[in-house]
């Protein structure tokens, strides 16, 4: 079954068509990714799936619901979560803070409560700072809670990131491992390790959908990219879309 | 190289010097420290101001120099004690041989009396009092210079921008301090102390500092307000006093006997000014918070005028009472007394600030104060954390609304009259500075903001005309000094964390009075 269904999505700035009648799936479970030469459209691609550009034509449905209609904030509610090729952490906050708020859309305190401090709010507020605890403590950032977010080292920012992108999903993390990755990386050997399936943009259309062996013999995408020099990699540009399970 | 850049300190604070006597600082700093001293000249304040400028342009200069070995800080010094001692002999004697010429000076200088360049040339011939002031000044060049090399070995400078923050942790690091607040109640019995000091406050304050603090606590309400807005929620608002006007036209119009007549009691006012202060924020934010950044600011700016605008147009004059504003505001009453004088008013706006400061404390350390923050910080990601950033950024405007409307009800009813002219650009500016000043964010930072802004005024006005150009340096120097503000906000967390660094010293030192 697919979590992801992207029907002729297509995405014009102007004159440009950035995203041309694209069809995508992500099968439950599994690890796709999305690769092409600089301005191919992926990063558009993944703006549409969030809801951050709103697709001319075509159609995107999520375990069946339309996202075309949707804002991010609701996308996000829905169960898809993202990290970003340069990493866009909320610096000025404490470790703790960014994870607590990756958890938004699972809290429900509103103004009154957190005015009045109501039982329950203080409840979920505990609740939350445990879940939180626990997701650090996976990604290995366990005691950093009280440090500034913009003080990590390079590297932990990246796990933090993470952290805040998990926090979002509904249940607890050890349900939560089996997720459905969608993966933006110019590292080859990153992506053909570990993807289940790939596909390959060129100027906003697909030019091959297969397994990584598939598309490493493909002449289509040798000519439109590796061909280019660029198979041994453009260095750390990573995104990733977690989809819950 | 260093030649030059010293000369370029020492004509700076030369030209700097000259802009005081022009402007007639000098002889105001002469009148000032004479009085202080009872002194009958006032020729000791004013060259005490020229040569602390001068001493402090000699410091200036060696600052500029890379690694200064004994000539050189005496060089530096002396060729900025020289440019500097050449700016102001030259002007002294263009100012004396214009005067003996009998031109007419004070047509475009009105500070530049005869009396007032006495000060300087001690009645002497232009060229001596060239000559002397000459000398002088390069000899304050020098002590400038030789006063970095004595003081090198105490950074002061650095103790000036940090002290606050020392002291802060020194004494939360004390063990007395520490044992207090590891007891279960300490939070509150804190609160309780502070409440019970503010309780018997207005009664030791005589009317005139009722007043002049009172007006301090309405701009600390205000400024809470406007804290949720820029300091939480990123949101720069230029016309946050369209609220405040928005609440004082309210409790106008709803018990004033003059234009309408509706003359209902004050207490069931302040819940409608500040719901319909709320909804104006609401009612303003749906299409003006699509923007960002700078465009924000200035359609808020104009919203602020608008509001201005309206209150005294021609249309609404019989509504609003026009330019001439609205008398007789209705004060509070309670069980038939009434208790709308200065004293009692005191107590509604602590009042007002204790409950605007607890709601301001819970909401930040909340799912709505993070979400704030988080947009703050960057709201695209913001919005991909699953934040509906319209609806939040709504709530901190009509939070903030309704705590300007409040001030706003207060502020008429206390001063009985409301008019366009109390909601000009500069309270909202003026708000805004407090806010900056305290330290962005910062709940304890809007107090002493207030404090300073709207307290330091009447402490400066000794200084009279020259009221508002002190206050510009002061705030000037202040964001030199302490570009964070007075208070910042340092989250609980981090505090905590400073003091289990610090805990170390104190420990293992002596601290035997730690007994029972």
């Amino acid at each position: 079954m697919n979590i992801l269904a992207a029907h002729k999505v297509t995405k014009r700035f102007g004159g440009l068509v950035a995203v041309d009648a694209l069809d995508f799936t992500i099968p439950q479970g599994s690890i796709v990714s999305l690769i092409g030469p600089n301005g191919a459209g992926k990063t558009t691609f993944f703006n549409c799936i969030t809801g951050f550009y709103r697709p001319e034509d075509g159609s995107l449905f999520f375990n069946d619901v339309s996202l075309t209609a949707l804002r991010p904030d609701q996308i996000t509610a829905m169960g898809i979560a993202r990290t970003y090729q340069n990493i866009r952490l909320f610096a000025n906050m404490t470790v703790m803070e960014n994870v607590l708020v990756g958890q938004h859309t699972r809290l429900k305190t509103g103004m009154l409560g957190a005015i009045l401090r109501s039982p329950r709010a203080r409840q979920e507020e505990a609740e939350a700072l445990e879940k939180a605890q626990e997701m650090l403590r996976f990604v290995g950032l366990a005691g950093r809670g009280d440090w500034m977010a913009k003080n990590l080292p390079y590297g932990d920012q990246r796990r933090l990131e993470i952290a805040r992108a998990l926090a979002s999903k509904p249940t607890r993390l050890r349900d939560a491992l089996g997720l459905t990755i969608l993966l933006i990386e110019h590292h080859m050997r990153v992506v053909m390790g570990i993807s289940d399936r790939v596909t390959v943009l060129d100027y906003g259309v697909q030019i091959a959908e297969g397994t990584p062996a598939e598309i490493q013999g493909n002449p289509r995408v040798i000519e439109a990219y590796l061909g280019r020099g660029a198979a041994s990699g453009l260095g750390q540009k990573t995104a990733v879309v977690a989809a819950a399970a | 190289m260093n030649v030059r850049l010293a000369s370029r300190e020492g004509l700076l604070t030369g030209f700097i010097n000259l802009c005081c006597i022009l402007l007639g600082l000098t002889g105001l700093a002469g009148t000032m420290v004479g009085g202080w001293f009872h002194l009958s000249s006032r020729q000791p304040g004013a060259w005490l101001l020229l040569l602390g400028i001068a001493v402090w342009g000699g410091v200036r200069a060696v600052r500029r120099v890379p690694d200064p070995s004994r000539n050189k800080t005496l060089i530096a010094g002396l060729v900025a004690g020289v440019m500097h001692g050449l700016t102001l002999a030259v002007s002294l004697w263009l100012i004396s041989t214009l005067l003996d010429a009998g031109a007419e000076v004070r047509k475009w200088l009105v500070q530049l009396t005869p009396e007032a360049i006495r000060l300087l040339t001690f009645g002497l011939s232009p060229v001596a009092a060239a000559a002397l002031m000459f000398v002088v000044m390069t000899t304050a060049g020098l002590v400038g210079a030789l006063w970095v090399r004595a003081s090198e070995r105490y950074p002061w400078q650095r103790t000036l921008s940090k002290g606050p923050t020392t002291v802060r942790t020194r004494f939360l690091a004390l063990p007395a301090v520490q044992n207090f607040m590891q007891r279960k109640h300490s939070q509150q019995i804190l609160w309780g102390g502070g409440l019970l000091i503010l309780l018997f406050f207005p009664f030791v304050l005589g009317q005139y500092w009722n007043y002049t603090l009172g007006t301090v606590g309405i701009y600390v309400i205000l400024g809470l307000g406007l804290n949720i807005v820029v300091g939480f929620a990123g949101l720069l608002d230029l016309g946050y006093v369209a609220f405040f006007a928005i609440g004082a036209y309210i409790v106008a119009i709803l018990t004033a006997p003059a234009p309408h007549g509706i003359m209902m009691n004050f207490w069931l006012v302040v819940p409608i000014g500040i719901v319909l202060a709320a909804l104006a924020g609401v009612l303003l934010g749906i299409p003006v918070l699509r923007m960002r950044g700078d465009y924000l600011a200035i359609v808020t700016l104009g919203f602020g005028e608008i509001i201005r605008i309206l209150s005294k147009s021609d249309a609404l004059t019989d509504f609003t009472g026009g330019p001439r504003g609205i008398r007789s505001v209705g004060g509070p009453g309670l069980f038939g007394f009434d208790v709308s004088s200065e004293f009692y008013f005191m107590y509604i706006i602590i009042l007002g600030i204790v409950l605007a400061a607890y709601v301001t404390l819970h909401l930040q350390q909340s799912r709505v104060g993070r979400a704030w923050m988080a947009m703050r910080e960057d709201e695209d990601v913001a919005q991909a954390v699953g934040i509906y950033t319209l609806q939040y950024k709504l709530l901190a405007f009509a939070t903030g609304a309704a705590l300007a409307g409040f001030s706003g009800v207060i502020f008429a009813s206390r001063n009985k009259f409301t008019g366009p002219e109390d909601f000009t650009l500069l309270v909202s500016i003026n708000v805004l500075c407090l806010v900056i000043i305290g330290g962005m964010g910062s709940i304890p930072g809007v107090v002493a903001g207030a404090l300073v802004l709207k307290g330091l005024p009447e402490i400066l006005r000794q200084l009279a005309d020259y009221r508002m150009l002190a206050f510009g340096a002061l705030l000037i120097l202040m964001m030199i000094v302490r570009p964070e503000g007075l208070w910042p906000s340092t989250r609980r967390q981090m505090e905590l964390h400073e003091r289990a660094e610090q805990s170390g010293e104190p420990d293992a030192g002596s601290s035997p009075e730690t007994g029972p």
